[in-house]
């Protein structure tokens, strides 16, 4: 009997995205099946909330501070130790589909073995496996870049291939044009067709894949979907599905200015001077876009097209899990599903991600569906637990000792076996060097329904600034109670486990070698 | 630092259409002079090319000065590399102005290489030139 886990990440997606997590917009039966029958997380949280350093975590099963990749444009170590190199050692085939950004992807001189593979079409790394993957086939979040769809796009589809939104623009900073019904930033009217759209592709190039191996064959197949990710341009053909002009705000956005405003005053500087457009802390959103200038009806307009993309992604899911189905695959197939981090999305008057530790960024999806012959039964983990602890679970799933070299522990997959852990906390880290100038570091620990964020000093903060938010009085984050005298106990209480928990800095951190 | 006399290290260095030989990830470096200038077409081993300008070459303190004038839109760019003599044999100073910013990285975890590509050619004759032909290729990748 072989052992099978299709681990499935989608890129930048809210908690609230999914049906079985309350989401009221996209439907997303496939996954709210897989929920059903298996482990939903109420409080999965990253540990940096940008792609590459989370990324980077669910593949080594570290914290940022030990695998090291503290910022996007930092690619992780050669030779770190990966869970995928692990059960490809212990004889797993090994796929990876879909976005991977271990390395960055501005490249125009391929210095990174991903960009080169994504280029020449090449599926491993000269024969071998890379990161240990023995095959990958990889796609951004468009038609260009050095990704196998690109170059599948440009020889199959080049009408095609100026269809979609441009995520850079001519100076090579994140795009600000606006586009769309609203002018939203990064939203564009795709006419790309719905089949060749790169969600699409990344579940054609899985299946394609799982078509080779055999029954007694043990798998890992990670399924890496580049969406909902800005920018925001599926297919003109799907749009019908959730029309803009019909959605109700999100709770989390403050329609009010003067609300928004003071809201966003209680939270830490850099959190106004972002809104304002006196900050650029960080290459994760337009440079030249001013959060101050979102309207309603963009955010209405951001978020249907998010919720397009998450019904593509659940569609894609659900055809992929038919083939295996079909294979009489099921049995044995653990499933995994979650994403590498938030997004604004319209919570506090905001889009995109950057320095900002709240629910939009940090509270994620997480489903574990196990393979029904576990006879593991349906549950919902309300404790926090980390992204750091996906790869000892895929080593737990596989008989493989968790090594030491790896910092979480498998996923409890009951509320007892949750408050069994030994350390129910999960910490989140930020880093931003900006070579403007600006400089941000935040640390957080998440434990007890409290999310407490140190500001470390740098260009916006002295260095005794932070947050403290109340998950369970206070789920939109409004009241920041840092500075409140009696939760100054709880406070300390909290910062004295966040230093008890956060592993050294590295003497030498590894260098920035791009901006993504 | 390179093991070699600073005039063998600037005759590489001085030499514009030589730098795809010593700078990994080029393809090409074509000079060509106009009579407003000598400018410069990199191909890069992603398809993409840049456009410099060369804006001076001075032998007696072995300085190359360059600007990159596109594709991309910089609003200042001013690239200088130095020969300086050391006693170690030589020591090469690259520098990089540039506005705005989201090229830094890019080319500063480059240059890198090519200062290493600078000594392999000079000390050992073993060129960086690109292996991939950049037919294939797309740009220089890219979004977030």
């Amino acid at each position: 009997m072989a052992s099978r886990i299709l681990f499935v990440t989608t890129d930048q997606q809210r908690f609230d995205a999914l049906g079985c997590n309350g989401g009221r917009i996209a439907r997303t039966p496939v996954i709210d099946g897989l929920a059903a029958s298996g482990v939903r997380y109420e409080r999965a949280h990253p540990q940096n909330v940008v792609c590459m350093p989370s990324r980077a975590t669910m593949l080594t099963g570290q914290h940022i501070r030990n695998h090291g990749v503290w910022m996007n444009g930092v690619p992780l170590p050669a030779d770190a130790p990966t869970v995928a190199g692990l059960l490809n050692d212990a004889g797993w085939r090994t796929g990876l589909f879909g976005k991977a950004h271990f390395e960055p992807f501005l490249d125009p001189f391929l210095r990174f073995p991903q960009n080169r593979m994504g280029v020449t079409g090449a599926t491993n790394e000269d024969g071998h496996p890379h990161r240990g993957f023995e095959r990958m086939e990889f796609a951004g979040h468009g038609s260009g870049g050095l990704v196998h769809y690109g170059g599948w796009m440009r020889e199959h589809y080049p009408e095609h291939m100026m269809s979609f939104y441009p995520p850079l623009d001519g100076t090579l900073d994140v795009n600000a044009d606006g586009g769309g019904d609203t002018g939203a930033p990064q939203v564009l009217r795709n006419p790309v067709p719905r089949e060749i759209y790169h969600t699409d592709w990344v579940a054609d190039r899985a299946i394609d894949w799982l078509g080779g191996l055999s029954d007694e064959d043990d798998w890992f197949c990670w399924l890496s979907f580049p969406d909902p990710h800005h920018p925001w341009d599926p297919p003109d053909s799907e749009l019908h599905r959730v029309p803009w002009r019909d959605l109700d705000l999100p709770d989390g956005y403050p329609s009010n200015q003067t609300e928004r405003e003071v809201a966003l005053d209680a939270k830490g500087a850099h959190w106004r001077r972002w809104y304002d457009g006196d900050l650029v802390s960080n290459f994760e959103a337009p440079a030249r876009w001013v959060p101050a200038t979102l309207t309603a009806d963009q955010v209405r307009e951001v978020d249907a097209m998010a919720h397009i993309e998450n019904e593509l992604i659940d569609e894609a899911l659900g055809r992929l899990l038919s083939t295996v189905s079909n294979r009489g695959w099921d049995d044995d197939l653990h499933v995994l599903f979650t994403t590498d981090h938030g997004e604004f999305q319209g919570d506090h008057g905001l889009l995109f991600k950057g320095p900002f530790h709240v629910d939009a960024l940090m509270r994620l999806p997480l489903v574990w569906r196990p393979a029904p012959t576990t006879g593991i039964a349906p549950s919902v983990v309300n404790d926090p637990v980390g992204l750091v602890d996906l790869a000892p679970t895929f080593c737990m799933i596989a008989g493989i000792e968790v090594p030491d070299w790896m910092d979480g522990a498998p996923l409890p997959v009951t509320p007892e076996e949750a408050a069994r852990r030994q350390r129910p906390a999960v910490l989140t880290e930020w880093d931003s060097v900006h070579p403007g100038g600006s400089e941000v570091h935040l640390q957080t620990v998440t434990l007890d329904g409290m999310v407490c964020t140190r500001y470390e000093a740098g260009t916006c903060h002295e260095g005794v600034e932070g947050e403290l938010w109340d998950l369970v009085g206070d789920p939109l984050q409004r009241t920041n109670l840092w500075d409140d005298p009696v939760r100054r106990a709880l406070r300390d209480d909290l910062v004295a486990e966040l230093d008890a928990l956060l592993p050294e800095r590295p003497a030498d951190p590894l260098r920035t070698q791009a901006p993504v | 630092m390179i093991a070699a006399p600073p005039d063998e290290v600037w005759s590489v260095v001085a030499a514009p259409e030589r730098q795809a030989e010593w700078f990994p990830g080029m393809v090409s470096s074509v000079v060509e002079e106009t009579g407003e200038g000598t400018f410069r077409t990199i191909h890069t081993a992603s398809g993409a090319f840049i456009r410099e300008e060369v804006l001076g070459v001075d032998h007696g303190a072995r300085r190359f000065e360059y600007r990159i004038i596109g594709p991309f839109r910089m609003e200042h760019h001013l690239g200088r590399i130095t020969v300086v003599p050391d006693p170690f044999g030589s020591l090469v100073i690259y520098e990089q102005e540039l506005e705005p910013k989201a090229l830094t990285y890019v080319l500063d975890g480059a240059i890198a290489d090519a200062l290493n590509g600078l000594r392999d050619l000079v000390v050992e004759g073993r060129t960086s030139r690109s292996w991939i032909e950049p037919t294939t290729a797309t740009g220089i990748g890219g979004s977030t």
